[in-house]
């Protein structure tokens, strides 16, 4: 598309001055919600500060979308309040929210031209032409999309679609901004530089936003926070990098990111942390967080690229089998089991040149600062 | 897709043929032998006509001597015209009132709503008849309207329910979100984009109007005649070649208004959906 990726020069610095305006918190207390059965969403309750941007994260039907019409609007909950700044909004319609929406799949109004789709918030306000007309265009530049004003939706690509959507609910100058799913329907590259966009005016227009995903990567790389969603849950919120490194349960640890999940029993519990002992062979001292008695069983969560590979045998290794080393990118992926027969995959960075290796045994260590995360096992 | 064919392509391009062979047969050559004869030269309906001329065309739109087929079609005209817009706008409505709610009997009165369509229409023109008697209202263009406004008024009801139920319910959410209200919302989208079922619906109830024979022959009288009556009426009188002239001016009329149509509604999609 020609755009540069780097997004920061002094114009818009000022502009970002110009325009930013108290960004007000978004608060959901309590929030619950059931379409008759069970419950969609179930007493969620979560402050967005002003200006951050959240992720809701989670699989199917964990009722990522449900909370995000809630708070549109669409659909009043069973339960529970929705509060921006300090005031309750439940009680008002959705057109009187003044919450800009990017749907899914963008919903722009097909037989509108793209700056009548850009000017409809102000129109429906009763705004003048000539107001319109100047937002319309100071929004087509927001979304570096002049020169399509008088195109219709159809005749544009995904992206320009979705910067479309994105400057039609910037011009009512909401106060949140909630996008269900942004770029599901990008592809891989355009996927980044809309990433880039949207968290670009996010800052830019000061907005309190929720993003719907169920995209790991995306939610890491563009939000402040991350709301780790299960059947209707929060299960665990924190920014992406607590979230990665500290999972507070083994659900949050299975969906975010890749583990080798490796069985154990605590055989002593020290002031430097947890003496483990696993059951293929190894015993960790971990520092982890948590509370386990002596004799508990417990299950290790090791990433893959907090595990190195060894030659020789020390009580601190376990032996494994390696099967198969693929290159990906700039790391080497190992996959092997090991002696209690669980798989375990390990990332060890590439050296250049060198190629996978063949089968073989070795033995795998912890890397020097890694952080393994432990949780109670069901039952040993 | 295949450049050599085998027996099924064969066999499946034959029936294709054939049906479309059928079709041109009994559909349009009628149609074609019937503009001939209406250009013939000759006092009786002759097929194929031995000479070519106006003679008929001028003699249909003779004012004084065609006055009673002038009027008969006014009348078509006139009802057809009414009972379209009645009937649109109460279609439209009803169509709109029925996707709103989702309750059972929402479906129970779009079929009921539907109904005139499979309704004999003869019966319906007895039974409107005699009810009419009964209440003690004379036959009238108004009462032609209103017998017609009931079977035409599903052809509308079932093209604006079909273009409603297309509607992307997102593009109203996004509409109230962006701060329109439920008025301004309804004239800015759902209108718009449910026009052209509308008027595809219009069309086909204005043209089943016009030519509407069962209800017209119970309601109608002498002083109301209307075209198609007028027509069986010469046809079985006089044998006038002047029958062929105004199925030739019918037929014109219909086709370009339907390529009218095409251009601004795509009909054609919109029938064959
Ligand atoms: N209109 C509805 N009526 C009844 N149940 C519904 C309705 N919409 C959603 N649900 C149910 O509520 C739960 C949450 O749905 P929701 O659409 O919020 O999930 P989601 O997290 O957005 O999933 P996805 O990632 O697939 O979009 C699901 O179990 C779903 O089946
Ligand atoms: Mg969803």
């Amino acid at each position: 598309m020609g755009r540069t990726k780097a997004e920061i020069h002094p114009s818009m610095a000022s502009q970002h001055t110009a325009t930013a305006q108290a960004a007000q918190p978004l608060t959901l207390d309590g929030v619950t919600h059931s379409y008759g059965t069970g419950f969609a969403v179930d007493n969620v309750t979560l402050e967005v500060k002003g200006g951050e941007l959240v992720a809701l994260l989670g699989p199917s039907g964990c009722g990522k979308t449900t909370l995000l019409r809630i708070v549109a609007g669409f659909i009043s909950q069973t339960n529970g309040k929705v509060i921006i700044g300090d005031r309750p909004i439940d009680v008002l319609p959705p057109n009187r929210r003044e919450i800009g929406i990017v749907f899914q799949n963008y919903a722009l109004f097909p037989h509108m031209t793209v700056a009548e789709n850009i000017a409809y918030g102000l129109a429906a306000r009763g705004e003048s032409r000539a107001v319109q007309a100047e937002r319309v265009a100071e929004m087509l530049a927001t979304v570096r999309m002049e020169g399509f004003a008088d195109r219709k939706p159809r005749q544009l690509s995904g992206g320009q679609q979705q910067r479309v959507a994105l400057a039609r609910a910037l011009a009512i100058r909401p106060r949140i901004l909630l996008l269900d799913e942004p770029f599901a329907a990008l592809d891989k590259n355009l996927r980044l530089d809309m990433q880039i966009e949207i968290k670009r005016l996010q800052r830019q227009f000061a907005l309190t936003a929720i993003m719907v995903t169920h995209d790991q990567d995306e939610a890491m790389s563009i939000a402040d926070r991350i709301a780790v969603m299960s059947h209707g849950k929060i299960e665990q919120l924190g920014s992406p990098v607590e979230i990665y490194d500290e999972p507070a349960t083994l659900f949050v640890n299975n969906f975010i990111g890749s583990s080798n999940l490796l069985k154990g029993r605590v055989e002593a519990v020290g002031s430097d942390g947890y003496r483990v002992a696993l059951e293929s062979g190894a015993v960790w001292t971990l520092a982890a967080k948590g509370r386990f008695e002596a004799g508990a069983p417990v299950l290790v969560s090791v990433r893959p690229e907090q595990m190195v590979l060894a030659d020789e045998a020390a009580p601190d290794r376990l032996p494994v089998a390696l099967k198969l080393s693929l290159p990906i990118g700039g790391a080497l992926i190992h996959d092997a089991t090991a002696a209690g027969g669980e798989d375990i995959k390990i990332a060890v960075p590439r050296r250049p040149g060198a190629l996978s290796t063949g089968p073989g045994a070795a033995f795998a260590a912890l890397a020097p600062h890694a952080r393994p995360s432990l949780f109670p096992a069901a039952s040993s | 897709m295949s450049q050599r064919s085998t027996p099924a392509d064969i066999s499946f391009n034959l029936t294709v043929g054939l049906i479309a062979g059928i079709a041109i047969l009994i559909l349009v050559a009628p149609v074609l032998i019937v503009i001939a004869t209406s250009f013939t030269t000759t006092q009786a309906l002759r097929f194929p006509p031995p000479g070519l001329s106006l003679r008929w065309y001028g003699e249909l739109f003779d004012p004084v001597r065609s006055a009673p087929i002038h009027t008969a079609a006014l009348n078509s005209l006139w009802v057809a015209g009414w009972a379209t817009v009645i009937g649109s706008v109460l279609s439209v409505l009803a169509a709109l009132a029925i996707t709103r709610v989702s309750r059972p009997s929402a479906r129970a009165l779009e079929a009921s709503f539907l109904s005139p369509l499979v309704l004999p229409t003869l019966s319906y023109g007895l039974a409107a008849l005699m009810f009419f008697s009964v209440l003690g209202i004379r036959p009238s263009l108004n009462l032609l309207i209103a017998g017609h406004l009931v079977v035409i008024a599903p052809f509308v009801f079932r093209t604006t329910l079909a273009s409603l139920t297309q509607l992307d319910p997102a593009l109203l959410e996004a509409s109230a979100n962006l701060g329109a209200s439920r008025f301004y919302s309804f004239r800015r989208i759902t209108l718009p984009l449910i026009t052209p079922g509308i008027a595809a619906g219009a069309f086909l109830a204005f043209i089943a109007s016009m030519d509407n024979v069962p209800v017209s022959l119970f309601l109608s009288t002498a002083r109301t005649s209307m075209l198609p009556i007028r027509m069986w009426g010469m046809m079985e009188s006089t044998l006038d070649v002047r029958i062929a002239a105004i199925a030739g001016v019918l037929i014109v009329a219909i086709l370009v208004l339907m390529v009218v149509m095409d251009r601004f509604t795509g009909l054609t999609r919109r029938v064959s959906a």
